[in-house]
């Protein structure tokens, strides 16, 4: 009879109660290091904040354009603020990733195993990112100030045609890094511009050539050779 | 520093001269059509002016493909008929090619590293490309050093009224403003100076920079000025020389040429931050009238690139500019092609705002001087337009109004401008 008892009843209670205290334990863990990361992120938030305003990094920015293209998309905060930020989360991130596998359940496992692996290519497409919108900035000014002083009346046309270029294949680098359709991105962006030379050519060769040509004219052809060359020497 | 620069051929040759007294300087790359003429000047000159002081005329060549060198070489003076006689001494001549990065600014190292050697009292260099040099340039241009102890001699030239207008503009009148000198010619290309300041030319780490390249001239000018080197200008009459590439890209010129001044302005800036007003510059030389050519300019054409400017570049000049200026600009670019004027205020306000954003490198230093393109061609089309039918002395009028609107509005400058440790250049 004891042995049924113990059997039975006490061993499934002793199980479940060493499977809780188990649990609760990974989960205080999990607790303690997201509230340690919570603390850690934010003292490191402040760390970089301090250090990069003294290396006067926003400066910096500015000049590279990387505030420029920050406020663009909302945040109106120094680029040194952001890097704080950003350090914070991932510190805050790692900790819950951390915290997750403390739990030791094969499903969090897995997940946080699979985040890892990920991270680099994540790193590297941001990393494209922001080279590709900072190259798109610079190639866009540079042609906008080219072509305007070449007296070219589509200038603005230009700089963007340059700046949707290079961010397009920013793009197309940074999703096939992350592998999202990977496939599908590169055949769409063949197809496109494939079919735009196609486009193009056609619009030459038949059915609009008047249109094309007037476009261009209009677009790109300069104004009326004036009647005086100048002959300034202007140093 | 000798042993980088000068060729073992080049130092024997020196040894063998012995002491020199004068020195000129000829840079030259692919100038075989005038640097003929300009050594005959220079002979001329030195055996006229200075038959007593031992003279030697260095051509400073940057591997021309064209026989530069050779024309140097064989170029000889009819003394006979430049009524030339009883000179103590022949002048010599040396060619040598420069190393270092390609530009003015090598070749004219190597001429001040050649004054070192043989021990120079007076240099002058000259443009190899010129048309117009008389033997008396080399007396206006050596004299003030030699007998009135002179260390910077800067040219001064009757020019057209549309000649030099980035000099007109900028550069004249921003360096008067900013050191307090009145040198008209700052980036004339014709110069005279002692051999103490040929060695303190020498003596800068500057040689890997742009001013090795292309900012040589306003380099020796700021310099001398900034640094209480005794300064003056010597009257040469109308300057003449090869057309420079007529291709050559204005935004690129301005580039270099304001981009330089701008540059110069960091490594000055306790030179300059604590000068108010200018002081003329003694002027020698007879100031004789010349003839001067027309030159056709289009006015349409330099408005329509101002009022492209402000509407396209207006993205960067929001950058660059205070909001007032913009708007200011934009009322100008409004304005009907034949009444179009761009205040002097409005111009010097938008040169310091640059020179501001330049020193914040608010954005790419080059887009910045770049962008300045549109605005300069603004103000060429104002001034032409205001000019169209005044005389030269109510030109220089006009320009000396600027130059007081740029003396004027400096203290807006100086506040601005934050203090930090100046670079060298």
């Amino acid at each position: 009879m004891d042995t049924f008892w113990e059997e039975t009843i006490f061993q499934p209670l002793q199980e479940l109660g060493r499977q809780a205290v188990a649990s609760l334990s990974s989960l205080l863990g999990m607790v303690i290091l997201i509230f340690l990361g919570l603390g850690v992120g934010w003292l490191a938030k402040e760390l970089v904040c301090r250090a990069l305003r003294l290396l006067r990094f926003d400066r910096l920015c500015d000049t590279l354009g990387v505030s420029q293209e920050i406020e663009r998309l909302g945040i109106v905060r120094p680029c040194s603020y952001v890097a704080g930020q950003v350090v914070q989360g991932m510190i805050i991130l790692t900790a819950l990733l951390a915290g997750l596998n403390a739990m030791r359940s094969p499903w969090t496992q897995n997940l946080v195993e699979r985040f890892f692996v990920y991270v680099p290519h994540l790193l590297a497409a941001l990393v494209i990112l922001v080279v590709g919108a900072l190259v798109s900035r610079f190639l866009g000014r540079s042609v906008l100030i080219a072509a305007v002083n070449a007296r070219m009346p589509s200038a603005r046309l230009l700089s963007a045609l340059a700046r949707i270029f290079v961010m397009t294949l920013a793009v197309v680098a940074t999703l096939d890094e992350l592998g999202i359709g990977r496939t599908t991105i590169i055949v769409t962006f063949a197809i496109l511009f494939g079919g735009l030379v196609t486009a193009g050519a056609i619009a030459f060769g038949l059915g609009a050539r008047d249109l094309a040509r007037d476009l261009l004219n209009s677009q790109f052809r300069p104004g009326p050779k004036p009647e005086v060359e100048d002959t300034l020497r202007h140093l | 520093m000798s042993e980088e620069i000068l060729k073992e051929r080049v130092k024997t040759e020196l040894s063998d001269m012995g002491p020199v007294d004068i020195l000129v300087g000829i840079p030259s790359y692919n100038n075989a059509a005038t640097i003929g003429h300009v050594v005959q000047a220079a002979q001329a000159g030195l055996l006229r002016y200075f038959p007593n002081q031992r003279a030697l005329i260095v051509n400073s060549d940057g591997g021309s493909k064209d026989g530069t060198p050779d024309v140097v070489e064989k170029s000889r003076l009819d003394t006979q008929a430049l009524l030339i006689s009883h000179t103590l001494h022949a002048v010599n001549r040396l060619t040598t090619p420069y190393h270092g990065i390609p530009g003015k600014g090598s070749a004219f190292r190597t001429i001040f590293q050649i004054a070192a050697e043989v021990g120079a009292r007076a240099c002058a260099v000259v443009d190899s490309d010129l048309r117009s040099i008389t033997p008396e340039w080399f007396d206006l241009l050596l004299r003030p050093v030699l007998d009135r102890n002179f260390d910077y001699v800067a040219p001064y030239y009757k020019r057209h009224k549309y000649d030099g207008t980035i000099t007109n503009s900028i550069v004249y009148p921003l360096t008067r403003a900013l050191y307090g000198r009145r040198l008209r010619q700052p980036i004339g290309g014709e110069f005279g100076f002692s051999g103490r300041l040929a060695l303190h030319f020498l003596a800068r780490d500057v040689w890997t920079t742009d001013v090795a390249r292309y900012g040589i001239d306003i380099w020796m000018t700021t310099t001398a000025i900034a640094e209480n080197f005794r300064v003056c200008q010597s009257y040469l009459g109308a300057k003449i020389h090869d057309a420079k590439d007529p291709g050559a890209d204005l935004s690129a010129m301005l580039t270099q040429v304001v981009g330089s001044v701008f540059s110069l302005m960091e490594t000055y800036q306790d030179a300059w931050r604590n000068v108010l007003g200018s002081l003329p510059a003694p002027l020698f030389g007879f100031p004789f009238e010349v003839g001067l050519e027309p030159l056709p300019i289009n006015i349409p054409r330099m408005v329509a690139s101002f009022v492209q400017g402000c509407r396209d570049l207006r993205p960067v000049y929001e950058q660059i500019l205070s909001p007032t200026l913009v708007s200011q600009l934009a009322s100008c670019a409004a304005q009907p092609t034949e009444s179009f004027c761009l205040p002097d205020e409005l111009w010097v306000a938008v040169i310091y705002e640059y020179a501001l954003a330049y020193r914040h490198h608010v954005i790419d230093r080059e887009h910045l001087v770049k962008s300045l393109t549109p605005l300069y061609l603004g103000w060429v089309a104002s001034f032409a337009r205001l000019t169209e039918n005044e005389s030269a002395l109510q030109v220089d009028e006009r320009i000396e109004r600027l130059c007081m609107v740029y003396e004027q509005l400096k203290s807006y400058l100086i506040t601005r401008w934050p203090l930090g440790t100046p670079k060298e250049r």
